[in-house]
C-alpha cells in the first residue's frame, strides 16, 4: 500500500465516511479516526494548552463525530469539515472552563546547568503558554495557520470567517505572541 | 460556537504599527512568519530598521516554528476507550447503560417511549401523544426514543386540542418531556422533537 499524507488522500476519507455511514460502519469509523487520531489530539492540545483537557476534547470529539458523519455532505473535504469540528469543540470547551488561565502541564525545572534538551523543553512551555495566553478568537487562525500550516482561505473556511477578517486576527495574534515571547527569550 | 466576524474585528482595533522608516510592522512579522524574512526587498536590504526588526522577529519566531514542527501523538487508550464506548451502544441499541462505581444499570428505549408520552399528554393543550422507535422499528405508538450510551433522542407525534399556541405548546412539551425523562431515569434527552400532527376541535 502506497503511503500518502492525510492532506492528500481526500478520496480514501471519504470512501471511509460513505463506508462509515452505511452498515456495519463502525469498523470504517475506527479506521477513519485511527487515520485523523493524531490531528485531532493535536490541534485539542494547541488549543487547551494542557493533555488532561486535550484527551476530553479529543474523545468527545471521536463521539461527538460518529453522530454528526451522516450530515457530513461532502462540500468541503472530511478535513476541513474535521478541523471544523474540532476547533468548534474547543472553543466551547475553553468557554465552559470557568477559568481561563491555561492549566499548563508541567515541566521539569530549569537550571544553569540544564542541557541542551531540557532548555527546548523550556522553551517550547513557554511557546505554549505564550500561545494559551491568547485570546480563543486569536488563538484559533494563529494554531490553523502557524501551526497547522493551512491557508488564509482553508482558515476562513473552518472558522466561518471572512478572508480579511481571518488575516486581521493573525496580524493581531501574531503581535501579541510576539510581545508575550519577548518576555521569555 | 462560531467564531463568526464582530465588532472586535475592527480594522482600527489594535491598528497596525508602524516602523521608523515607515513600514508595516504587521508586514515584516508576516514576511517572518512565512519564513521569507531572508528575502528581502530592495528597502528592506538598505534599511537598518527593517533588517533590525525582521532579525528580531525571526528570532522571537523560532520556537513556535519548532513548535509546529513537533510532532504529537494521540497518546494510547484515549481515542480507544471513545471508541469501545460507541462499540457498546450499538452493541446494545435498545438499551440506555447507566454507569455508576456499585454496577451498571440498562434502561431500555421503551421505558423512555412510555415516559416521554405520558408526559406530554399530561401538558395542558395536548389532546394525545404518540410515540416511535427511533432506531427505526415499528411500535404500536408513535413515541420513539432513540439510546446510546446515557442519552436519548426522542421524538414525540401530537394532536393539539384546538386554539393552542402552538409553537408554546411545542416548548412547554420539550421542556416538560426533557425533566421528566430525566428525572425518572437519569437518562438525558439530548434531542426532542415534537411533531404537532394535527389539531382537534
Amino acid at each position: 500500500m502506497t503511503e500518502r499524507p492525510d492532506e492528500l488522500d481526500r478520496e480514501a476519507d471519504e470512501w471511509l465516511v460513505r463506508k462509515a455511514t452505511s452498515d456495519g460502519g463502525i469498523d470504517a469509523y475506527e479506521v477513519l479516526i485511527r487515520r485523523h487520531r493524531d490531528r485531532i489530539y493535536r490541534i485539542a492540545l494547541r488549543m487547551t494548552g494542557n493533555t488532561h483537557d486535550a484527551d476530553d476534547v479529543a474523545q468527545d470529539i471521536v463521539l461527538q463525530l460518529w453522530t454528526a458523519l451522516a450530515g457530513f455532505v461532502g462540500d468541503s473535504s472530511f478535513t476541513t469539515w474535521l478541523y471544523r469540528i474540532v476547533v468548534n469543540r474547543c472553543l466551547n470547551h475553553i468557554k465552559r472552563r470557568r477559568n481561563d488561565d491555561p492549566i499548563l502541564d508541567p515541566d521539569v525545572a530549569t537550571s544553569p546547568g540544564a542541557d541542551a534538551q531540557a532548555v527546548a523543553r523550556a522553551r517550547a512551555r513557554a511557546t505554549m503558554a505564550a500561545l494559551t495566553a491568547l485570546p480563543p478568537d486569536l488563538r484559533a487562525p494563529i494554531v490553523l495557520h502557524e501551526i497547522e500550516q493551512l491557508s488564509y482561505q482553508e482558515v476562513a473556511t473552518i472558522l466561518n470567517l471572512s478572508e480579511p477578517t481571518v488575516r486581521g486576527r493573525l496580524h493581531r495574534g501574531r503581535r501579541r505572541l510576539a510581545e508575550a515571547m519577548q518576555e521569555w527569550t | 460556537m462560531s467564531t463568526t466576524d464582530g465588532p472586535r474585528d475592527d480594522p482600527r482595533d489594535d491598528g497596525d504599527a508602524e516602523l521608523a522608516c515607515g513600514r508595516s510592522l504587521d508586514a515584516v512579522i508576516e514576511q517572518v512568519s512565512a519564513g521569507h524574512a531572508a528575502e528581502r526587498d530592495a528597502h528592506q536590504r538598505g534599511c537598518v530598521h527593517c533588517q533590525a526588526a525582521l532579525g528580531e522577529y525571526e528570532r522571537l519566531w523560532t520556537p513556535l516554528r519548532e513548535l509546529a514542527a513537533e510532532k504529537v501523538t494521540a497518546p494510547e487508550g484515549t481515542i480507544d476507550e471513545a471508541l469501545a464506548r460507541i462499540r457498546g451502544a450499538i452493541a446494545e441499541p435498545d438499551y440506555a447503560v447507566l454507569t455508576s462505581v456499585d454496577g451498571v444499570t440498562r434502561v431500555a428505549a421503551r421505558v423512555v417511549v412510555v415516559a416521554a408520552r405520558h408526559t406530554a399528554e399530561a401538558v395542558p393543550g395536548v389532546r394525545v401523544a404518540l410515540s416511535k422507535n427511533l432506531t427505526g422499528r415499528a411500535t404500536d405508538s408513535e413515541v420513539a426514543a432513540g439510546v446510546a450510551g446515557s442519552s436519548a433522542a426522542i421524538e414525540i407525534t401530537l394532536a393539539a386540542d384546538y386554539g393552542q399556541r402552538l409553537h408554546q405548546l411545542g416548548d412547554e412539551v420539550r421542556r416538560s418531556v426533557t425533566e421528566r425523562v430525566r428525572r425518572l431515569t437519569d437518562i438525558e434527552p439530548v434531542e426532542v422533537t415534537v411533531i404537532i400532527d394535527d389539531v382537534l376541535g
